[in-house]
């Protein structure tokens, strides 16, 4: 025992020895590499305000000149910065070559824009309306300027440089939008407008959605609250009727009650029979054994449900875990992103899979229906709300996919959902107008599933793995 | 657990709350400190290793908040169990099992070290949790408000600023650090010395892992509960004849 005690303890000093080597080799240098390429390109130090204001001092010594513009189709389009507006802004300590990143070198133009990114990098995690404006570029709702214009083959909405009347106008005022105030949302979200919004404006998503979808840490509409109380107010009832049962041979005492029942499930956990759990976990609860000795044929109509379920929350939660910690990292911005190949193929693959389980469920319960399937109205209601919830999931992606204009190779990655834009193109209603209400009831359907999960059928979700994993030993 | 007999070898001394509660603490309290410092002594090498290793100072930062979360959680999950425990329990927070300060620990503060100095030939009847316990407890639990305060401060700096000179965010940066190596000192080393690395104990207690503890060691480190605990067995066996 001892001598396997200072094997590891020798073991674990070579390791954080060579830790330690390591971090010598690698991070001990990493200023003065830095500070080689400085030596020569010497610039204002941007981390002080005195390097910052100097530096906003550089660029304003043309642009406050009312007289600075630049020549575009015949008219002149005012290039003046307006220092009433930026030195109100919260910006008005950062320099500008530090949004402009690209502009100071010749021939003195942008071609990447601003860079509000860079800094912003945890844009996803402020209001959870930014997941789904991931293709509008920041100031096209954050500026003051009521003009913005879709550009269907670089998938972006952006500033306008024109007017309705398409006359060039100045962007460079650097107003920026209250963004308490209406119009914020409404210069985009009115009805026929031209860069692919709904009429209306919705709500994020809430952080029940997040089993099918990413989703911000917030509740954001009314009907999620009901949804989740009347969820909250089932499981305290269940919670209630089961612990009314005798622990142990306690019957009165609850606080006996839960301090034996904790016990219990400490002494497992911390005991070699913690394998055995483990072993129903991954057996009976995540492989479905009991189910496929049933049948198989019952094993691949769950299985389609269970795992694109599974599947969907697995890869949300991650999404929202990885925006967490490593927020703007490129696989985090792919990720959240619903139009990205991966995400797109993902979710129509899952959500198919979803919807032929119910209904190859739904055919085997009321057409062939074979001796042994025995249903109940419970089981049918069940199937209804989730065979709808994804369906009308299908529908809205549709109708996302067809108003917002998104260029063909993009869309076709959510294959499902392209092929539903292309029929509801043909029929001609306002699709901008429908989509809102389409998305509510989407919304309220899966509501519908939470408000209902701990009184129907559905509970089966919590209950029969709970019960497998008390019952291991029975096997 | 005045259902247990005289004859059982072994007490339960610490339910699954408490133990779940210090489990998660500890862990939480590693991550923190790890996490922490290796942002403040960011121009070091190891630390900078560490935070490569998190992937940035961005987790670093996320990670060591997450962390603080959890912490002052388990300190919300202790406030919820003391009104528990007072109200419907219908505990005495200054009765012999309470984990709070009573006039007498002052005593048997005095008593104990006056044995430890040989000036006594016994060391005082403990209850429940000895003053040491007591520090060990509390110190944590008001640690956890200064450090709270100041974290939040470092977190929101913009949100308290509106009512706070900015001199505080200063303030509170120095506090901060100088109270985090303040209690990783107490809880890495005093802290697991006395509970872990005396003569008495080493390896380890485990007491507070496993919950149990034996007939011996009641008596032993508490006379004064293995009194009481005796007392009230007595008295239980008598009403029983």
């Amino acid at each position: 025992m001892k001598q396997r005690l200072l094997k590891s303890a020798l073991a674990a000093c070579v390791m954080a020895l060579c830790f330690l080597a390591f971090c010598m080799v690698q991070f001990t240098n990493a200023d003065e590499q830095i500070s080689e390429c400085l030596n020569c390109h010497r610039q204002r130090n941007l981390n002080a305000n005195e390097g910052i204001l100097s530096s906003q001092l550089f660029c304003y010594d043309c642009h406050l000149n009312p007289a600075s513009h630049e020549d575009f189709r015949d008219a002149k389009v005012s290039l003046q910065v307006k220092p009433e507006y930026f030195q109100q802004s919260s910006h008005r300590f950062v320099a500008c070559i530090q949004c402009h990143a690209d502009v100071a070198r010749s021939p003195h133009r942008s071609l990447s824009g601003v860079t509000c990114l860079q800094c912003h990098i945890n844009f996803l995690g402020a209001p959870g309306t930014h997941a789904s404006h991931i293709r509008v570029r920041c100031e096209a709702c954050h500026t003051d300027s009521q003009f913005v214009a879709l550009d269907i083959a670089g998938n972006e909405v952006k500033l306008s440089h024109t007017n309705v009347e398409s006359l060039p106008i100045s962007l460079a005022e650097h107003k920026t939008t209250d963004v308490a105030r209406e119009e914020f949302c409404t210069k985009c979200h009115a009805s026929n407008n031209q860069v692919g919004a709904p009429t209306m404006v919705l709500p994020s998503k809430s952080f029940v959605c997040i089993a099918c979808h990413y989703s911000p840490l917030r509740m954001s509409n009314p009907i999620f609250l009901v949804a989740i109380i009347i969820a909250i107010i089932g499981i305290v009832g269940t919670l209630a009727f089961w612990f009314r049962a005798s622990v142990q041979g306690e019957v009165s005492s609850v606080h006996r009650k839960f301090q034996l029942g904790s016990e219990v499930v400490w002494s497992k956990i911390f005991s070699r029979e913690f394998f055995s759990i483990m072993n129903t976990i991954f057996f009976d609860v995540l492989l479905q054994r009991r189910i496929l000795a049933n049948g198989v044929s019952r094993w691949f109509i769950h299985s389609l449900i269970f795992y694109s379920f599974f599947a969907r929350f697995a890869l949300s939660s991650f999404t929202l875990l990885l925006q967490k910690v490593s927020p703007g990292s490129e696989l985090a911005m792919m990720l959240v992103n619903k139009d990205s190949g991966f995400v797109a193929t993902f979710n129509d693959i899952t959500g198919v899979f979803i919807l032929a389980g119910v209904a190859w469920a739904m055919f085997r319960r009321y057409v062939s229906k074979p001796e042994y399937v025995s249903t109940e109205e419970q089981d049918t209601l069940a199937l209804i709300i989730i065979g709808l919830v994804t369906l009308t999931g299908f529908i809205v992606e549709g109708v996302r996919i067809l108003i917002t204009q998104i260029p063909q190779q993009i869309a076709l990655s959510a294959f499902a959902g392209y092929l539903i834009s292309r029929i509801l193109s043909v029929v001609n209603i306002n699709w901008q107008w429908a989509y809102g209400y389409l998305w509510y009831v989407h919304a309220m359907l899966w509501a519908l599933f939470i408000a209902y999960l701990p009184f129907g059928k559905l509970k089966h979700i919590f209950t029969t793995p709970l019960s497998l994993i008390l019952n291991y030993k029975k096997e | 657990m005045a259902e247990q007999t005289i004859q059982q070898e072994t007490f339960w001394r610490f339910s699954v709350l408490q133990r779940t509660v210090h489990l998660t603490v500890m862990f939480a309290f590693i991550g923190i400190g790890l996490t922490g410092f290796s942002m403040a002594f960011s121009s070091m090498a190891p630390a900078r290793a560490f935070a490569w290793f998190l992937g940035g100072v961005d987790s670093v930062r996320y990670l060591h908040r997450l962390f603080a979360v959890v912490l002052y959680l388990c300190v919300v999950t202790e406030v919820l169990w003391l009104i528990y425990y007072k109200f419907i329990l219908r505990g005495n927070l200054l009765g012999p099992h309470s984990i709070c300060f009573t006039k007498q620990d002052l005593s048997y503060f005095r008593d104990h070290i006056g044995y430890i100095l040989a000036l006594r030939n016994a060391p005082p009847p403990f209850e429940r949790f000895a003053w040491w316990e007591k520090l060990d407890y509390w110190t944590l639990f008001i640690g956890m408000q200064t450090m709270g305060l100041t974290g939040l401060l470092l977190w929101f700096p913009e949100f308290f600023s509106r009512f706070v000179p900015g001199y505080f965010i200063n303030l509170a940066q120095v506090l901060h650090f100088d109270e985090a190596v303040l209690a990783v000192l107490y809880k890495f080393f005093i802290h697991t010395t006395v509970r872990h690395f005396r003569p008495e104990v080493y390896p380890g207690d485990w007491t507070i892992f496993t919950g149990k503890t034996t007939k011996e060691k009641i008596r032993r480190t508490h006379p004064g509960e293995w009194a009481r605990l005796n007392a009230s067995v007595q008295a239980n066996s008598a009403g029983e004849r």
